[in-house]
Parts: C-alpha cells; structure tokens; sequence
C-alpha cells in the first residue's frame, strides 16, 4: 500500500491550511485513503503554521520527526524549523522569499540568511529545491495565490501522490470562480518553474 | 455559468466518500440525524461546528443561531429538545463550565427530541488556558459521553448519539479533541434526513426540577443511565474483541494511534481496543475481556479516567489482570500523547526495546509567534491606553485577539482569566489595593460574560475603566457574528454604549482607536473620573471588513520618507546624538505626536534647541524624565555642558521662551527639568557625571581664564586629547560663576562640583596666573600649540553723575566689583539704604546681594520699562517678593545728599512734561554693562585685532583672533553675555584649536553646537500642537522667613514626581535621529528596519494610519502627496 507523507509548514496567512485542505482533497478524489492534520486557532495572526497530509493507512494525522517524506515550506525559517521531521530521503520545495518575525525585527536578531538555511536542509535531505514562490505570485496578477504555486512546484517534482490533472481539479474545487484562472496560472508557473533545474535556479531570482 | 464549490456536508447519497473535517463530520452527523436545531458559542476547536451550520442551515431548514454565551447555547439548545426537535450545541472545553448550571439539571428533566452536546477539549493547550478532562463530567453529572477518535467515528458517533439521547431522555456529550476536531479524513457518509418538530407537550411535573419532582427524577436518572450503559454496550464504540496476551485499550485520538500501532510492525504483538463510549462504560465486556488477558496498557489523553475505572473493576471482580497506564508511569497525565510516546509504552508493555529514531541536528529557530495583524484597531487603542494611563497602570485583560497584547511591548495583560473577567479582576484588585484600574474586553466577550461583571462593578462603585475594543465580530475563533456587528451580518446592531449606559455607567465615551488624539483624551478623562469609566474603542477588524466587502485588503501601502525618518534636524549640523532612545521614550514620543494636529510639517528641531547656545537636546531629556529614566535625561544634559550644577541654576533659558507650550499654557519649565535630572546624578549615580581622562596625543593649550568659557574650552579640548593649562588671575576657578553669581542662585558647592568634574579629567589648574602681569601672551605661545584667551569682562561701564563728589553724596561702586569682592571676602562699602541702577541679571544679584549685607531698603532703577527688563523674569519677581522695589523708565541724572534724583523716560513723546524723583540712597550700584580688560594685550608683542566695541575680533566659526593659533570665546569676544553662550563659544574655540592644530576631520569627530543659523527655527504654525491644559509645575522656594540675611539657596530643585509631571507636559515637537517609535511601541509586522530606516513591507501594511499619526518624524504617509 502507498505511503506518503507531506508537511506543510509556513507563515499564517500563507495558505499552508487551505494547500493541505486542496491536497487532501486531491488524494481523496483520487481513491486514496488520506488524513489531514491542521492546526489553526492563529492561523491569520503571523504565527508559525503547519499540517499535515498523510496519504496511507495511519489513522493519525500526526508526521513525527524523521517522518516527513515531503515539505513544501512556504518559507525558509519555517522550512529551517521542519528540520527534524526530515529524514536521508526527503524532499523539500522552498519558497525563499523570507518573512522576517517581527520579534526579530523589534529585538534586533539576526536572520539566518537563506543560502545558509538552504545548505542546511540540502546536508540532511535527499533533494531541496527553492523557489521565489513571491516572484512567481507577481506573475499570476492576483495576491494570495503562493499555495497553489507550491502544490504547482511540488507536483511538477513528482513529489506528491497525486498526478497534476487531479490537484489541478481540487484546486478548481476549492476556488471560487473569479479567481479559478489566477490559481490554474498560478499552478502551472510553479510547475513550469521547477521541471528543469536551471529554471528553479532561475526562478530564484 | 460557473459551477459553486463543493459543499461536502450537503451532498446527498448514500455510501460515497467526502474527505471531512472532524468537525464537518459531526454537523453531517447531525444532518443525518434530522437535526433541526443548532446553537453554540465559537471556540477553538470547536468553531467550524457552528461556521458550518451559519453556512447551511437556512438551506436545510434548521434554526440556528450563534448565542451570546454557552449557557444561553444549552438552554435554547434543551428548549429545542423539549420541544421536540433534535438538538446540537457546539462550544469548547471552557464554555462547558460556563454553561454548567443548566448541564447539571438537564439529565435530571430529561429531554425529548435528542439532544447533542459537542464539547471539544484541547489537550496541550493549542489554544486554551486549561486542558480539563471532561470525561469526569460523566460519572458527576450523569452525562452519556462518547469520545471520538477520528471524523468518520465523530459522524457515527453523532448519528449514534442522537438515538441514545433520545431512547434513554439524556443529553450526550461528544468530546472532541483538537487532533480528532481538526484532523481531516476520508468519511463514509448517509442520507440526509429532513429536519422534524414534534411540538411541547405540557408535562409541568416532569419539566419542573422543584425538589419534589427532582427527587423523583433522580431516581429516574438511575434508571436512564442503566439504560444508556446497555444500550453503548451494543454500540461500535465498544471494541474489545481482539485477543492476545497483552492488551492495549485505546480511547479518544491515542485510539487512532494504537490502531495504526496495530497495522503497522507490531501487528499480532498486541490486542487492540478501541473504546469510544467512556460515560457509562460497558462494565461487563470490559471485565470479561480483561479475564482474557494478562496485561492492559491504557491509552487515554489527560487523566487516568479509564485506567481507574478499569483498576476498580478488576479489583471489584477481583481479576489478576496487570493494568498499565499513567500510574506504572508508562504515560503522563500532561498534554497530548503524541504517536511516539504512545508507541514506546506499547513497546514496554509488549516487552520490545524502545524504537531508535534517527534524529536531525537541529539549529535553534527564532520563534514566530502570532501577533496581531497590521492595521489591528486593538493596537492602537492599547497605544492610546497606555499614552493616557502611563507606565504604571494596571491593566486587565481578557479572551479574545486583544490576549496578544500580553506580550512585548503592549504588555496590556497584568492578569488574565477566562471570558468577562477582565472587568472582575479590575475591580478586585482595584478594590483590594486601593488604585484604579483598567480591564480590557472585546465586543463578543463583553456580551458573553462581561455585562454582569460590570453591572455588578456599577453597582458597587468600583474604580475601574472597562475598555471595550468593539470590533464588531468575534474575530479570533474566525470572524462569526458578534451583537454588535451592523447589518446585515446581525438584523440591528446593538450599541455596547447604550448597554452600558442603562446598566448606570454614568461615563461613558466611544472612540475610534485609530483617532489616537481623541483615543488618549478618552482615557485621560477615565483615567481622572471617578467609579466606572466606559470607553467603546470602535473600529470594525480590517481583515473581516475586507472580507465582507470584497474590497482589495491591501490598498496602497504606507510609504517611509527616508529624508525625515531617524534625522533629527541636527544631522545637517552633524549633531545626532549618541543617547540611544529607550521604549519609555518613543512612548513619550509616540504620544506627544500623537496629540498635535496635523499641521505641522517642516519641524525636525524643536524650537527650545534651535535658541539654545549649547544645542541641547532638550525633549530628548524632557523625555526621558518623563519616562522615569534619569541616566539617559542625564546623557543628553551632559553632551555639550561642562558645568551642569551651575548650568542648571544660572541659565537665562532662551529655551523657555521659544517652547511652543506657551500658545497653549506655560512654556515648559526646561532649567528645572536638567536641574532635577543633575541632582538626581549628584545624589544617587555621581559617577555618571565623572569624566574619566582621554588619552593624550601630545597637543598642548594654554586656556586663559577659568569662568564658564575657558572651563568649557579647557575640558572640551582635554577630551580631543590635548594637555590643557587652564590659567586664571584668581585662587580658584569659576570666574564670574564665582565671584559674580551671588551664593543664594548659585552655591559654593554646586560650582566646586562642576570645576571639581572638568579638573579630573585631566586639566591643569594653574591659580593666581593674570595675563600680563604674571603671563604673556608670547610666553604662552613658545609653550603651548594654541591659546585660548577666555579672560572675560570684569570693567564695569561707568556712570558719571552730576555732584556725586560732593559731600554726603551716596558711595558709588559698580556691580561686578561689589558682588566679587563681596565673594571674595574684601572690603566694600555698606549701604543700608541702597539704589542699584540697571536692569540686568547683575542689577537684580547686587540688589538682592545687598538686601542680604543688611541693606534696610533697595530700590533697583533701570530705563527700560519692567516688561523689558533683560534680567530674569523669575528674579525680578524673586526681588520684588523680598521687599525690592523695582521701578523702570527712569534716567538717573544727578546725586544729591542721601539721594538720587531720576527723570522719568518720556511715554509722551517730546515735549510731554518730565517728571522727576528723588530716591534716598547711602550707596549707589551701578549695573550698566561691562567691558573686557585688555590691558594686558597693549604690552603683547602680538597684537590682536578689535572690534569697534573693544571685544577681540575673532572667527565666527573657529573663533580665531587675527594670530593664528590664538583663540577667544567668551565676553572677550561677544556682547551675548549668558553663561550657556560663554560655554559654546568655548566649545566652538576647542574646536577651532582642534580643526586647526589636526585638521577638520580629526575635529569633527567631536563637533560644537551649531553656529545659531545653521539651525533652521521651527516654523510656527498656529493650532499646529493641540494639548490638554497643563499648569506649569513650580519647585518650592526657601521661605522669605529663613532668607534674611542668609546666603542659602533661594530656588529649590524639583521633586521627581514634579519633574516627571512637568516633563509630560513636553510635546517633544522636534523629531528624533534614533527614533523607532512606530517599530517599538506599536510593534506592527508591516513595520520593519531596513539601511537604518524605518521600511514598511507593502504585502502587510493595510494603511490604517496609525503609525502616522504617532510618528514624529513626520515620515510615515500614504504615497500620495509626498514628495518623489
């Protein structure tokens, strides 16, 4: 039986919920047993978020440490912070574009800069692809479209259990209409971003 | 036309899949089960229960509605049930308790329709201040319960729930937990069944608990609960049929892990039970199964509910059965499970080694906790508040977003509770301590539970200010409807003002937060109110307004005008100080902005610096004082005063004059501020008025003169790294502070501290050495690298008057030689009846110098009016209050015998008659001005050049006379005769020795203050600082009583509560070059640093404006308007 274990991590306000919400989805619609962990309550308040999506037979939503098969951080610190759920063969999409916390900001400290994080996670992973996930935003013309630009990237890797035809149809599932075209923009640019390394470096701007 | 999104919970057919949320699958339970009414009060993780029903149940035909508080959810929620229909009331763990009166009766009424309580408990405190286990709510209340472990259970179980309600006439409690409420799984879902009402049925005797009729309820309740214990035995929720040696029984979310457990690698090492009902538990299939088996381990979240229920079994049936849990320590009592930790007890129990996990070196991750979002109106008011109610106040919080003012630097949270007690806490502790107090709450909590707490503070007339932050919805659980909200979200919005007003508030005000000028007006007024204050802080959230209205939620973000941001005005004259600012002092900051209109444009410095001669930052210590922090007021006094014990109490304060508080009271009593700050270092931190000695560079300067020019070049040039030979023609230092400020303004100590402070550092004292007779300027020259000549002007002007050399004319002595002989202890000529002509500071000091001698009379004349008088205001009304008499507009033209005659100065014009009067004298003092002595300069083999007043010539900027390294500063060299003027001349040579000897750059690395027009006067515009009246603090003096002829100081130093007072009445109208006000006291995450400025990050800012408003810097803005 297939076994696969997504966590996704991020900024509240990101979309990480409703990317696990559109990959449960997409797993489900595809006839595979699946759980999803989400764990709001700050969600829209800047705090760290994540969740989980466990394709397989567990019953708990719960991804331990050095159980993670896949991360898809939304940003780099957050990525950093995953660090221990990774294990030798896991795989990560990054979005570089940091999101300093604001206690950081008000403290003075430092933020670890991102080559450094990257290398980091790249010494304990089996691959680690950034991305300018913002950048990417930008070219969809509408805000807020960062989620579907990751699960874009993620699929396009081949780092999930779901082929592009059926997340690219949870995605419309989850849209409202008026912004279905910006998310299916959205979606294939993070796709398209990461099929060929050059272009994932390049993405990085 | 478009396809509508999915809605899971309201697709029909039976036995497809939806992938549900633990909370999506109990309301589909619930449309199962022909629910037909839903009430609840939101709650994490509670909330998507009642979100959904908001979504749908008009669709379906349910009565819904979001109550104001749980009880008011459970009793509409029985109401219902009693009327026949299918009820679920949805709330977290903590609304239970709130709603507790009415749970604890209704199994003993009994209910009709099927009634379903969904409580959901958060165990590791994701979101809660507790993580009660609820479970013992069941044995207590006599309360079914059933505790699901995954969405697909938490739908039959509500399916279920609702028959058993319904067959044995109790409410069932599903308790949830966080996992299992915001787990997200595949669910096998039924065919929705219409909601259906059976009506009420009177039945007074079984609906009416009165003790006669509860007692025989109770007896029924024995019953019901015998009935639900057979019936849950049947159900699914009791999995015991698994057989093995070793047993693990499994309930709640840790049930969805032992499962997994079960499938994975330790398949067949263990029986897996799963046990969903917990409340009344099927005690027969628990003891035969556990005679089965040699070992249990129970599994369960929180307390070992179930573990003592089974070890009270086992022992009543008396089983061998080993059980395991929480008291053999295989698992704790604290906080979630978590799969690793249930499966290493299962490994113990199985008797297997603990599993190895491989663990990732980790780098410790700066933390990200929530804030509040940008543009958040409860930041605003929590500025507002704490503007208004200063460092010391107690504040009171409460449940709601406005918790994260808890944290720095709002810190608005000095206790905290649960819903509505923001208001009791205030009160309590404001009545036990005596103080007033202030409690936060927000729009939702106040309906919820706040209105009886204050009521009941009303009532008793407690000192409490009950802050509402009206927000309009109840935001944190996710934006449901609060009472408040306008239409169309609620059918009329209820005004918080006017519940607070018909439950006798009698102050009660609402204010937009974002208005932060009339926000901390309101404050001031509660905080000076007596009894219970109201204030509504209204302002909708931002980010459910965007939401709703589907307006973009950003619009153009705020913009930083990096010309303004962090350049204080004095970064022209490369002036920015090194006193870094503190929290206390960007709040003083942050709120003197706040206050002024928006009129005000083009200031950077504040008017008081630009007139004062040493360019003191002086809202800088004004501030700091006003913040209680001494040390660095200190700092910005010392940056450019070489004397402050003497600066503080002889200062002619131009500052005072320019304050821009004049246009509103008084101006701000600056001298005394720095005097109460200097004394505050004198007597508690004296080493932070030391100055320890800079290293030498070998550079030598003879410094002539030792009054406050020459110390202040000395010690300024001993700090460039000079020896300085500081020479004067007296025994010890000080010059006219000396000898010409008389003792009761400024005492021998205080002058012998300063001159004491510029000696260790390292200047050379050399007493006794005058300029011409025991130094020339020659001899100085072959010795030193430079001199500076700071000799002062000691010859009084003369006065000659017709027939003062006739006899029983009135001795006539000039005022400098009386005043410094009468320091030095020589002889002078005694007056008992005395007139000083002048109307300068000298004047005043002879007069009242001579009152003290043992004069019987002193009557001070000058030609100026008394308005134009040039000596202090303060010490001609100081004179007038000892007895002086002070007349102005009068000419002395002639002595007589015992007197002198005046003229009175012609109002008229020409031509008016002159009036004349005689005023009796024995000694005249002649106070009219003095020149400098340069005498010595005649035998100089260099000679220097003059102006046409005498004075010597020098540079303006580097006050270098026409010799190349010598320099003057001081009265030698000006006719601006004040002390802080004498001192920044000096300054100003220091440096022209220094730009001179080392070059300009080595000297800028210490600059003087600004040459007077390099400073560019504040632009005065009218209304432009609009403030609350504040008198004017005045320092006590020494009573009149204890003057006589005493020397004692007459003005007296501030105490700190006056300074502190008197230094927030400052508007602190300049900006600041180390400011961060907007990122250290409003703390906004759209708000960052960047190139040491202040950056907004536009993906955050919502342009509330209200860093703005509080900036004062005048730097942040919306785009449109500012320059490119």
């Amino acid at each position: 039986m297939i076994r696969h274990r997504t966590l996704l991590v991020g900024v509240g306000g990101q979309g990480v919920l409703t990317a696990a919400q559109i990959l449960g989805a997409a797993a489900h619609a595809a006839g595979l047993p699946v759980v999803v962990g989400q764990l709001h309550g700050m969600s829209q308040r800047g705090g760290s978020i994540e969740c989980t999506v466990k394709v397989g037979p567990d019953e708990n939503t719960v991804i331990g440490e050095g159980e993670a098969d896949t991360v898809l951080a939304f940003e780099p610190l957050e990525a950093l912070r995953a660090l221990p759920r990774v294990h030798r063969g896991t795989r990560m999409v990054v979005s570089v574009a940091t999101i300093v916390p604001f206690e950081l900001v008000r403290t003075g400290g430092r933020y670890p800069p991102v080559d450094e994080i990257l290398a980091t996670l790249r010494a304990a992973t089996a691959q680690v692809v950034a991305l300018d996930g913002v950048a990417i935003v930008g070219k969809t013309g509408a805000d807020r479209t960062l989620n579907v630009v990751m699960l874009g990237a993620a699929v396009g890797l081949g780092l999930l259990p779901v082929d592009e035809t059926q997340l690219l149809d949870a995605v419309g599932a989850r849209t409202a209409p008026s912004f279905r075209e910006a998310n299916r923009r959205a979606f294939l640019l993070g796709r398209d971003a990461v099929r060929e390394p050059e272009k994932a470096e390049e993405a990085r701007v | 036309m478009a396809v509508a999104t999915h809605e899971p919970l309201l697709a029909t057919g039976d036995g497809h899949t939806e992938c549900l949320l633990g909370n999506e699958a109990v309301v589909r339970g619930a449309l199962e089960s022909g629910v037909a009414f839903a009430s609840g009060y939101p709650g994490t993780p509670s909330s998507e229960i009642t979100d959904a029903f908001a979504r749908i149940a008009a669709r379906r035909g349910i009565a819904f509605e979001y109550a104001v508080n749980e009880k008011i959810a459970l009793e509409l929620c029985f109401a219902a049930s009693l009327a026949g229909a299918r009820s679920l009331c949805a709330m977290k763990h903590l609304g239970l308790m709130v709603a507790g009166d009415p749970l604890s009766t209704i199994p003993y009424v009994g209910v009709r329709g099927g009634m379903v309580i969904v409580s959901a408990g958060d165990p590791g405190m994701h979101t809660s201040p507790n993580e009660q286990d609820q479970r013992h709510l069941g044995p207590m209340l006599h309360l079914p319960i059933l505790d699901p472990s995954s969405p697909a259970e938490a739908l039959a179980m509500t399916r279920f729930a609702f028959e058993l309600s319904e067959q044995c006439e109790l409410p069932v409690l599903l308790r949830t937990t966080t996992r299992v409420a915001h787990g997200r799984a595949t669910v096998a879902v039924g065919e929705l069944r219409e909601p259906v009402v059976r009506g009420f049925v009177r039945a007074p005797e079984k609906y009416v608990p009165i003790p006669v009729n509860a007692r025989r309820m109770r007896l029924e309740l024995t019953q019901r609960i015998a009935r639900a214990r057979a019936i849950v035995a049947q159900s699914p929720f009791v999995d015991l049929a698994a057989e093995g040696d070793v047993a693990v029984l499994a309930s709640g979310a840790s049930a969805a892990v032992c499962r997994d457990l079960a499938r994975g690698e330790l398949a067949g090492r263990f029986a897996s039970w799963s046990l969903g009902a917990v409340h009344p538990l099927p005690e027969e299939a628990l003891i035969a199964a556990m005679g089965r088996v040699r070992r249990v381990l129970v599994v369960e979240e929180l307390s070992p509910f179930l573990e003592n229920a089974l070890l009270a079994l086992a022992a009543r049936s008396r089983l061998s059965v080993e059980i395991l849990g929480k008291h053999s320590g295989h698992l704790p009592e604290e906080f979630e499970l978590g799969a690793s930790r249930i499966e290493d007890a299962v490994r113990a129990v199985c008797d297997l080694p603990p599993r190895v996990r491989p663990r990732v070196e980790a780098p410790a991750v700066p933390p990200r906790p929530a804030s509040l979002c940008p543009g958040c109106p409860h930041r605003a008011a929590f500025f507002a508040a704490r503007a208004a109610f200063g460092e010391d106040q107690l504040f009171f919080n409460d449940i709601g977003c406005y918790t994260l003012g808890y944290g720095p630097p709002h810190h608005m949270a000095d206790a905290l509770l649960c819903m509505g007690a923001s208001l009791s806490l205030a009160a309590g502790v404001g009545r036990v301590i005596g103080k007033r107090t202030v409690g936060f709450l927000g729009d939702s909590t106040f309906f919820h539970a706040g209105m009886p707490a204050l009521l009941d503070a009303i009532e008793h007339k407690a000192e409490v200010v009950a802050v509402v932050l009206d927000n309009q919805v109840t935001a944190m659980t996710g934006f449901q409807e609060s009472p408040s909200a306008p239409a169309p979200l609620h059918s009329g919005a209820v005004a918080i003002e006017d519940v607070a007003r018909a439950l006798g508030a009698a102050h009660v005000e609402v204010v937009d937060p974002y208005d932060l000028a009339a926000s901390i007006a309101a404050f001031r007024r509660a905080k000076d109110a007596h009894g219970v204050s109201v204030i509504v802080a209204r302002r909708a959230c931002p980010v459910h307004d965007a939401r709703q209205s589907g307006r973009a939620a950003r619009p153009e973000a705020f913009v930083v005008d990096d010309d303004r941001c962090r350049k204080c005005g004095r970064d022209a004259v490369a002036l920015r100080c090194d006193v870094p600012t503190t929290l206390g002092y960007e709040r003083a900051l942050g709120r003197a902005r706040a206050m002024r209109s928006d009129g005000l444009r083009e200031p950077a410095i504040a008017p008081c610096t630009t007139r004062c001669p040493l360019s003191l930052c002086i809202q800088g210590y004004a501030g700091h004082i006003a913040a209680g922090e001494y040390g660095e007021a200190l700092a910005h006094v010392l940056a450019r005063t070489a004397l402050p014990e003497s600066v503080c109490r002889v200062c002619d304060r131009p500052c005072e004059s320019a304050c821009v508080r004049a246009a509103i009271d008084e101006p701000v009593a600056i001298n005394d501020l720095k005097r109460f700050v200097v004394g505050w270092a004198a007597r508690e931190r004296p080493e932070l008025l030391r100055i320890a000695p800079a290293p030498t560079h070998g550079g030598t300067v003879a410094v002539v003169g030792a009054g406050p020019a020459g110390l202040a070049a000395a010690l300024d040039l001993r700090q460039r790294g000079f020896e300085v030979a500081l020479h004067d023609a007296a025994e010890r230092p000080g010059g006219l502070l000396a000898r010409g400020v008389p003792a009761y303004r400024l005492p021998a100590h205080a002058l012998a501290r300063d001159v004491a402070r510029v000696l260790e550092a390292g200047v050379s004292f050399v007493a006794s050495s005058r300029l011409g007779r025991d130094l020339t300027l020659d001899g100085l020259l072959a010795r030193h690298d430079a001199v500076v000549l700071a000799v002062g002007a000691w010859r009084g002007k003369r006065l000659t008057l017709e027939g003062s050399d006739l006899e029983g004319a009135p001795s006539q002595i000039d005022a400098l030689a009386y005043l410094s002989r009468r320091a030095d202890g020589a002889p002078v000529p005694e007056g008992r009846r005395v007139v000083v002509v002048g109307g300068g500071n000298a004047a005043v000091d002879a007069a009242r110098t001579a009152l003290r001698a043992g004069a019987r009379s002193v009557t001070i004349a000058c030609l100026e009016t008394r308005t134009e008088m040039p000596a202090l205001r303060d010490e001609i009304a100081a004179a007038e209050h000892e007895g002086i008499v002070v007349r102005g507009g009068l000419r002395p033209i002639r002595v007589s015998e015992g007197a002198v005659v005046f003229e009175a100065m012609a109002t008229d014009g020409p031509g008016a008659p002159v009036e004349r009067s005689a005023v009796i004298a024995d000694l005249v003092i002649v106070a009219i001005g003095q020149d400098p002595d340069l005498a010595f300069l005649d035998a100089a083999a260099p000679s220097l050049a003059r102006t046409a007043e005498g004075l010597l010539a020098v540079d303006g900027e580097t006050m270098c006379t026409s010799h190349p390294r010598v320099f003057a500063c001081g009265d030698v060299a000006s006719t601006g005769r004040t002390v802080t003027a004498a001192m920044a001349a000096g300054l100003r040579a220091a440096w022209g020795v220094d730009a001179t000897l080392r070059g300009r750059e080595d000297a800028a690395k210490h600059t003087p203050p600004p040459l007077p027009e390099a400073l560019a006067p504040l632009a005065h515009v009218e209304g432009a600082f609009v403030a609350p009246k504040a008198r004017r603090v005045r320092p006590s003096e020494l009573p009149l009583a204890m003057r006589g002829d005493s020397f004692e100081e007459v003005a007296l130093p501030m105490t700190e509560a006056q300074a502190r007072e008197e230094a927030a009445r400052c508007l602190l109208c300049g900006a600041c070059g180390n400011c961060r006000a907007c990122i250290d006291t409003l703390a906004c995450p759209a708000l960052t640093m960047l190139g040491g400025n202040v950056a907004v990050d536009a993906a955050l800012c919502i342009a509330c404006g209200v860093c703005e408003r509080m900036c004062a810097d005048d730097a942040l803005g919306p785009r449109l308007g500012r320059p490119a």
